[in-house]
């Protein structure tokens, strides 16, 4: 950590949506205390960029309206406590909840998933059952094949067909995982465990063909110094979870980013004359992220290789699980658990992208004025992740699962402008 | 008239409650599906107005649903045959509409299941389809007769 003290405090534990706004809470200290970010020499005596003036030319994204080639919307499992990992009987069957992961399943998938096959383990059952097959359900079924069990998942959908994939993913381990007060400070333990164990698996898929798992450089800009980009209000109401069932506000969300942040590549002020954006204030932060067909086609064919079966079943009430032959059966089924379960504490939280033709030759993303681009494999996308200034409330409690073209145009009109502006004096 | 169609479904209740117990899960044969009432015109006239008013915006106004959203047709019978319509009936109750659950009343929900089976080919009868859990327990998914599929 050379070059930091231990009382700074850089929340940047993947793209956060409050700190695309919140440039106190995320580099206020930093701009206060770690100046030298910001002054060339020092940062190359630190090597920490490339020299003054050489920072290469950044192609542009193509981003406009008319190239949509598809909009998603999907609804993130939100449970005020966290996600659900507790043990229930249903008949003779031992159930292992494994679902409620918010805004942060992908990030946290194997790790929560190597908790819930470790409970499975305690039993020595032989065969294992999975219920559900988005991203959970296909890495609790592939965890449990490596402990050496035979795994059958039993899913109504496949992968592409599931809210999974349409997600955002990139690296966002505590979006939306949980609320502070009703989580404790027992489950940040256990969120810890699950963002370090995933981590480490996500690095043993980088570098593979077709690059399942990247990373990306990401620039946060702004128009004014980020020490002085008010936070947003961030509330959507009076009153609080405690008060009114529903979160309220920005700061009843739980954030545990500085837990991992010794293994969490840190943001990088950027001097002006190395920033390529026509915009004042740009930092960098390399990001890890998800390619959706290259990530899932391989997660698949690994399951079919090591002998993995799928039966396709919608299961109506809990004493379905009855049915299945597996003695111990993990419960993967995301947002579809409030009916399923009947768990009312599941507050949907809505989320859309846009995506746009791959450009291959984009290598970064950007996050500007509430909306958020990143080029993936399978598309450019951009997502208003915050256009509205409310802060981790975007979205909360909204089912409304369809379609909102006005939204996604609103979003890819920030970056439409910006790289009108593009590039910047010397690019 | 619904009390009626109540007393008149009380034997045949029976009947399939035999059926299930001997068959362990509720499945109704074809020949049960053309002579069982399941609902009338009238009320499938009713689900689909509802249904267009609110479920077409998201599962299309030919059910056919879309690559993000279930159809309710084809597929959809696989995924219910072998439950008794209280479970759909409920599922529809609470889970839907999804972007305000639970917002329709027992009748409507009850009209969109007569809807629901029209569409995928079960024929009206001369009673409307009960809108509670205790009466549709009683009643199978039907099996869908291949010369009435659309």
């Amino acid at each position: 950590m050379t070059g930091f003290d231990d009382n700074q405090k850089i929340r940047r534990p993947g793209l956060k949506r409050r700190d695309l706004f919140a440039g106190s809470l995320a580099f206020g200290t930093l701009g206060a205390r770690g100046m030298w970010h910001s002054v060339p020499a020092a940062a190359a005596a630190l090597q920490r960029t490339a020299a003054s003036g050489t920072v290469p030319r950044l192609v542009p994204m193509r981003a406009h309206a008319d190239q949509i080639t598809d909009i998603k919307v999907c609804l993130r499992p939100f449970r005020p406590a966290g996600p659900r990992l507790d043990v229930e009987r249903v008949g003779d069957k031992v159930v292992i909840h494994n679902y409620g992961h918010g805004g942060s399943g992908w990030s946290l998938s194997w790790g929560s998933a190597d908790i819930a096959v470790g409970k499975a383990a305690s039993l020595s059952p032989r065969r294992i059952a999975v219920v559900g097959c988005g991203v959970i359900g296909l890495t609790s079924a592939l965890s449990a094949q490596r402990a050496g069990f035979d795994v059958t998942i039993y899913t109504r959908d496949m992968l592409p067909h599931t809210r999974s994939v349409r997600a955002n993913g990139s690296w966002t381990p505590d979006s939306r995982i949980a609320l502070t007060a009703p989580a404790g400070p027992q489950f940040a333990e256990v969120w810890e465990q699950m963002a370090r164990y995933s981590w480490k698996t996500y690095r043993d898929y980088l570098g593979l063909p077709g690059n399942p798992i990247d990373f990306r450089d990401d620039y946060t800009l702004s128009d004014t110094p980020f020490d002085q980009v008010p936070e947003p209000a961030g509330r959507t109401g009076p009153g609080d979870y405690a008060s009114t069932g529903m979160p309220r506000a920005t700061s009843e969300f739980a954030t545990y980013g500085d837990r991992i942040r010794d293994i969490i590549p840190a943001p990088e002020l950027l001097a002006s004359q190395d920033n390529p954006f026509p915009v004042a204030y740009a930092q960098r932060a390399p990001m890890m992220m998800f390619n959706f067909g290259a990530y899932g086609h391989l997660l698949l064919s690994e399951f079919h290789q090591a002998g993995g079966k799928i039966v396709i079943r919608e299961f109506h009430t809990p004493a379905d699980m009855k049915s299945i032959a597996e003695p111990v059966i993990i419960n993967c089924p995301g947002y579809a658990a409030r009916d399923l379960w009947g768990d009312r504490t599941l507050i949907p939280v809505r989320g859309q992208t846009a995506w746009l033709p791959p450009q291959p030759d984009v290598t970064y993303g950007v996050e500007y004025r509430g909306a958020s681009a990143l080029s993936k494999s399978d598309g450019l996308m951009i997502q208003a992740v915050d256009l509205n200034d409310v802060g981790e409330m975007e979205g909360v409690g909204n089912s409304f699962e369809h379609v909102d073209r006005a939204e996604a145009e609103k979003a890819i009109a920030v970056f439409e402008n910006l790289f009108a502006r593009f590039p910047a004096g010397r690019g | 008239m619904r009390g009626r169609g109540h007393a008149g479904r009380a034997g045949l209740g029976a009947g399939l409650l035999l059926a299930l117990a001997h068959m362990g899960a509720p499945t109704a044969s074809a020949a049960q599906a053309r002579s069982v009432s399941y609902y009338t015109t009238e009320q499938a006239q009713r689900g689909a107005t509802a249904y267009q008013q609110f479920c077409a915006v998201c599962h299309g106004a030919s059910l056919a649903g879309a690559f993000d959203v279930p159809p309710l047709k084809g597929r959809f019978v696989t995924n219910w045959s072998g439950t008794t319509l209280d479970h759909l009936f409920d599922y529809i109750s609470k889970a839907m509409p999804l972007f305000s659950p639970g917002a329709l009343t027992p009748a409507q929900n009850a009209d969109l299941v007569a809807f629901i089976l029209r569409e995928n080919g079960v024929p009206a009868g001369r009673v409307e389809l009960p809108a509670t859990d205790a009466a549709l327990k009683t009643m199978a998914f039907p099996s869908i007769s291949a010369d009435r599929i659309k």
